[in-house]
């Protein structure tokens, strides 16, 4: 059968990757190491992983004030700082995580300090650990792209107010955004919460139909923009959280946010509105933050 | 024989028959990246599980064995390839669709169900003995050549198909 013959050569000129050499040593490695290896836990990951770990643990389990900055963000008239405890961790660019913590530093309430330092560091760990599972899940059944970043941001930094704005973003075929904001009165030392800045329990309801009207003025405006808002039929947005992330911006306006999917698509991303300060004026306990 | 040298014959092995395995998961999943990540699972899957191969002669059924699984898995697995049986797709399509215009035999064999895809690609690509066949898929002889006859025919029928259209 000569067609026969013809195809098995069809079947010899498929081409070999110039990768492919490269990936079986890898692969016989790290069977090796994991075998040598006593932590049954890293087990799987082999030595590099293993050792990548163990440094993150380390700098998390580390004092924040002795940790190694990596980058630092100067406040102007302030000793308020925000530094970087970074660590990066990359496993044959299928496997990232990039993990980058604010620390906090200067507050003269160090209570107050530790506890936001102690907040983001757990933050974090909890990330990290979830990679990790999920990246021995996804070997498991032999492949998968994971990437796992965390990033913050100083949104706000005047002399009273300092925002920090911290983002996780899980990719792992779709991208999944979260964001989290403290506020910070550095004059009193004080985290603001959203609650505090209200006289009482009425804001929740002046804010959600605020949101809600300009969702759908938006949405008449502007074919290509989505969001859920809860009616009789549908299940969507009906109202935000009493703690619902905020930010307090340097010209005194309040901003709440909603997470990716939270209120719309995913493509619409990380949502925020910026509330005037005149549909919140007779709920607002002072005038002090918010103007 | 013991464990570790064991393990460096497993390891020589799949060392020195690296492309043959690249194919033979080509094959299946005909793309690059796929084809790795069966290479990369099999090969842990293989080193892990050494002492499932009890005699060293059967190396080659052993390992082939773990390939074809993890190849076939993979197909599965991924939700970007459907893999329809050929006679489901004989019946819901007009028997024009299902031609490729060259008469290709190569093409022929890749739209062969993976079952017999592989029965074909090891016992004439790779030059494998019915009877190792046989051991690789843990069948015995007989019902490996009535299964590649049938391939056969079918592809012989898909051929003579093609070439009256």
């Amino acid at each position: 059968m000569s067609k026969l013959n013809e195809s098995k050569k069809q079947y010899n000129d498929i081409e070999i990757p110039s990768e492919l050499k490269q990936l079986v040593n890898k692969s016989i490695e790290t069977v090796k190491m994991g075998q040598k290896s006593k932590k049954p836990s890293f087990k799987r990951f082999g030595i590099g992983v293993a050792a990548a770990a163990s440094i993150f643990v380390a700098s998390v389990n580390m004092s924040p004030a002795l940790a190694q900055s990596l980058s630092t963000v100067p406040i102007l008239g302030s000793i308020v700082q925000v530094v970087s405890i970074q660590e990066i961790i990359t496993e044959d660019d299928t496997y990232t995580a990039d993990l980058k913590v604010p620390n906090v530093t200067g507050l003269t309430d160090k209570a107050l300090e530790k506890r936001l330092n102690e907040k983001y560091i757990a933050e974090n760990k909890v990330l990290y650990d979830g990679f990790q599972k999920e990246m021995e899940a996804l070997k498991e059944v032999g492949g998968g792209n994971l990437d796992v970043v965390s990033t913050y941001e100083v949104v706000t930094d005047t002399d009273e107010i300092l925002s920090i704005s911290r983002y996780e973003a899980n990719a792992e075929g779709s991208s999944f955004i979260t964001l989290r904001t403290d506020t910070i009165d550095k004059r009193n030392e004080i985290l603001i919460t959203l609650p505090s800045l209200f006289k009482d329990n009425g804001y929740i309801d002046t804010i959600s139909n605020y949101i809600k009207s300009e969702m759908s003025k938006e949405m008449e405006a502007d074919e290509t923009i989505t969001y859920w808002i809860a009616s009789e039929e549908e299940i969507g947005f009906e109202s935000i959280r009493p703690d619902q992330t905020f930010s307090i911006t340097a010209d005194h306006k309040l901003i709440i946010s909603f997470d990716k999917y939270e209120v719309a698509p995913g493509s619409m991303g990380v949502i925020t509105f910026e509330i005037p300060t005149d549909v919140i004026k007779e709920e607002l306990m002072s005038d002090y933050y918010i103007k | 024989m013991i464990k570790s040298e064991k393990f460096q014959l497993v390891e020589n092995y799949i060392v020195e028959n690296q492309n043959a395995h690249y194919r033979l998961a080509y094959s299946y999943v005909k793309n690059k990246e796929s084809a790795l990540d069966i290479i990369q699972e099999s090969i842990m899957k293989a080193l892990k599980s050494i002492d499932s191969l009890e005699q060293i002669q059967y190396l080659k059924t052993w390992f082939y064995r773990i390939l074809i699984n993890t190849s076939i898995d993979f197909i599965h697995k991924d939700k970007r390839m459907v893999v329809v049986e050929d006679e489901i797709l004989d019946f819901h399509l007009p028997s024009n669709e299902m031609e490729i215009p060259d008469i290709d035999l190569y093409e022929a064999i890749d739209h062969l169900a993976p079952k017999q895809k592989t029965l074909i690609i090891l016992r004439f690509f790779e030059d494998m003995k019915i009877e190792d066949i046989a051991i690789t898929l843990g069948e015995n002889p007989n019902t490996i050549k009535t299964r590649l006859y049938a391939a056969l025919r079918k592809l012989r029928s898909t051929m003579e198909e093609k070439v009256k259209a």
